[in-house]
């Protein structure tokens, strides 16, 4: 019996029956298409978080006080560190030449109040160069002057959510602010940012580093944003950060330095693994269509006992029967497969014009899982009846039921 | 051509032991036209499928055409029966979704004919029968006669030398019977060797040679000068 005879035929017994046929091919379509776009929402979330690490702002470095053995956890937020990270330690960070700016950042929680509002804040204490560092935007006003960075300044610049719950609609630029027992005027107002790093933009101070510093009292750093040159620059620039402060603590290397690239990474494999768990859910799906398959196919080699023993009896051998069933069988799962990914790719499309900003993509290795699954699972339970017709004893079979 | 040597065939019933072939000897030439009588459960059906490998016996041997069978094994049994044996049916066994044509050509697709050599000799034998004009008619769309009629073009369409025909009338009425039975047996004129189980001793009498059967033993023949089809 030649291949493409044997193809027809199945396609004939399939068109045959058209009901039988319908319900299969629906069932392997919806492991399909649950297994795509289960996969192509996994990997859009991590491309969401990958977009939104980058827009932190590029060949960002970040230094921690603290030496930290592990690497790929989130940074500490208190370091048990000897050696506080102060701003001469960022301000000889200058001097490389793979590094391009440096933001260093005091922290802190404090009291804001304008009249007789009063709210608890995170204050921020930086330089000017905190804005091309964490790409943040204004909405009005100026951000802080460059200017030397170890003079105080009674100048702040707010974020919107702030700006909203302390001002309302009124003009907030020029008015005097009171942090803690200070009073500082606002020049400025951030455009909204959203969530990153875990800050909420909208709902900080910035304020001079060396104010921040004798407001709360310390002369530590919480951290030294440092932005390299370039981003093939970014390990160069990370050596020369270790190099210069190792330098200045007494050859002691008590920081930690954190690439973008690191953390990016992180939770590039975090994600990773929620697809491919997600996949893998989804696949169950397709082994429950396989067992569907399995079932319906051995309703079909039942009903079909005569067309078997006819078959035998005008000389089908043993392996040629088993090989039209299964043929059926791979032919259901490959245009089930087709179906499903059809509704799959038609669904992230909808998804696509509902949620513009999330990036819903097809990985190809998911495509071509998915359909790998299918056709696996349509052979492997097709083999179960396909042997059950090919052993049927032709006598019996073509005695009818 | 055929020689059926001491075939003994047994089937567990139950507790019962039934014998439904006891030490049946039987020759066949080329061209013979022979029918298998008796009542039912006389081992008729039995006979007739080991004759056409579908069954085989617990001892004895059944040489075709100088080939001792029983040393086959199931994949040759299905190839000498695509390629030497041709069945009809009682109840015809077409499969409902193919046409007349398609029904017809299955044998040559399990014998991985072209295509273009296929159709030409499905048109043929469909024209033989007198099918031409439902060539492309489903079976539930033909009359009994047409049916069995098409089921005969597929029973020879592999030129087989050798035709068994199981109660090939007993679904159909006196006439079409009656043409069933001519068009067997012009293909045994034409040399094929027939070999026909019924019950009806009316056809059964029309053969060259009668075998009668009780109890899964041969118990008598009726040889016949005239060949079968001739007799009015």
């Amino acid at each position: 019996m030649k291949l493409a005879d044997a193809f027809s035929f199945g396609i004939q017994a399939l068109t045959g029956a058209r009901s039988r046929t319908w319900l299969m091919l629906l069932a392997m379509a919806i492991g399909v298409a649950s297994v795509i776009i289960l996969t192509a929402l996994g990997e859009g979330a991590r491309r969401y978080v990958a977009n939104e690490f980058s827009s932190l702002g590029s060949h960002l470095i970040i230094v921690i006080p603290g030496k930290i053995e592990t690497t790929g956890d989130s940074p500490p937020l208190i370091g048990g560190t000897a050696r506080d990270l102060t701003l001469d330690d960022a301000l000889a960070l200058e001097r490389s030449s793979a590094i391009q700016l440096i933001a260093p950042l005091a922290l802190g929680a404090a009291p804001i109040s304008y009249r007789q509002l009063e709210r608890d804040i995170t204050v921020m204490g930086s330089t000017a160069a905190l804005m091309p560092v964490r790409n943040l935007e204004l909405a009005r006003g100026k951000f802080l002057p460059e200017a030397d960075p170890t003079r105080e300044s009674a100048i702040t610049v707010i974020g919107d959510k702030l700006k909203k719950e302390l001002f309302g609609n009124k003009r907030a630029l020029g008015e005097w602010i009171r942090i803690h027992d200070r009073r500082f005027r606002v020049i400025g107002i951030l455009k909204p940012l959203g969530e990153s790093l875990g800050m909420d933009i909208g709902d900080i101070a910035v304020i001079p580093v060396a104010s921040a510093q004798s407001l709360f009292n310390t002369e530590g750093l919480f951290r030294i944003l440092v932005q390299a040159e370039g981003r093939e620059s970014v390990p160069r620039a990370k050596q020369a950060v270790i190099d210069i402060i190792k330098k200045r603590h007494d050859n002691e290397e008590d920081i930690t330095v954190i690439t973008q690239d690191a953390l990016l990474s992180t939770f590039d494999g975090i994600f990773r693994s929620l697809t491919y768990t997600v996949a893998g859910i989804a696949s169950i799906s397709l082994a429950v269509a396989g067992i569907l398959i399995m079932n319906v196919m051995l309703v079909a080699v039942s009903q079909r006992t005569a067309e078997i023993g006819l078959i035998k009896a005008i000389g089908g051998k043993r392996e040629e029967i088993m090989r039209l069933f299964l043929i059926e069988a791979g032919l259901l799962s490959a245009a089930g497969a087709a179906i499903g990914i059809i509704i799959a790719y038609s669904s992230i499309w909808v998804m696509g014009q509902l949620y513009p900003e999330f990036p819903l993509i097809i990985p190809l290795w998911s495509l071509a899982s998915a359909l790998g699954i299918s056709l696996i699972t349509g052979l492997l339970f097709g083999i179960l009846p396909a042997r059950r017709a090919a052993r049927l004893d032709p006598i019996v079979a073509l005695a009818g039921r | 051509m055929i020689r059926l040597e001491q075939i003994n065939r047994s089937f567990e019933v139950g507790d019962e032991t039934v014998h439904a072939l006891r030490d049946v000897t039987l020759d066949l030439a080329t061209g013979d036209y022979i029918s298998i009588m008796g009542p039912s459960g006389s081992g008729k059906s039995t006979l007739l499928n080991i004759l056409g490998l579908l069954d085989q016996p617990d001892s004895g041997h059944y040489f075709l055409d100088e080939t001792d069978t029983t040393t086959l094994n199931e994949t040759d049994q299905a190839v000498a029966r695509r390629d030497h044996i041709g069945f009809v049916f009682q109840s015809f066994h077409l499969i409902p979704r193919l046409n007349a044509a398609q029904n017809v050509e299955l044998p040559l697709i399990l014998a991985g004919i072209e295509p273009g050599e296929r159709a030409e000799r499905v048109a043929k034998a469909l024209e033989l029968m007198g099918l031409s004009d439902r060539a492309k008619h489903r079976p539930d769309q033909l009359s009994g006669g047409q049916r069995q009629r098409v089921a005969i073009a597929r029973a020879t369409i592999m030129q087989p030398a050798l035709l068994l025909a199981d109660e090939p009338t007993g679904n159909l009425d006196k006439h079409s019977g009656d043409e069933v039975i001519q068009t067997l047996e012009a293909l045994n004129q034409q040399g094929i060797t027939l070999v026909v189980v019924t019950h009806d001793p009316e056809i059964g009498s029309r053969a060259s040679r009668t075998i009668r059967m009780v109890d899964g033993a041969i118990v008598g023949e009726i040889p016949r000068s005239s060949p079968g089809g001739t007799t009015p």
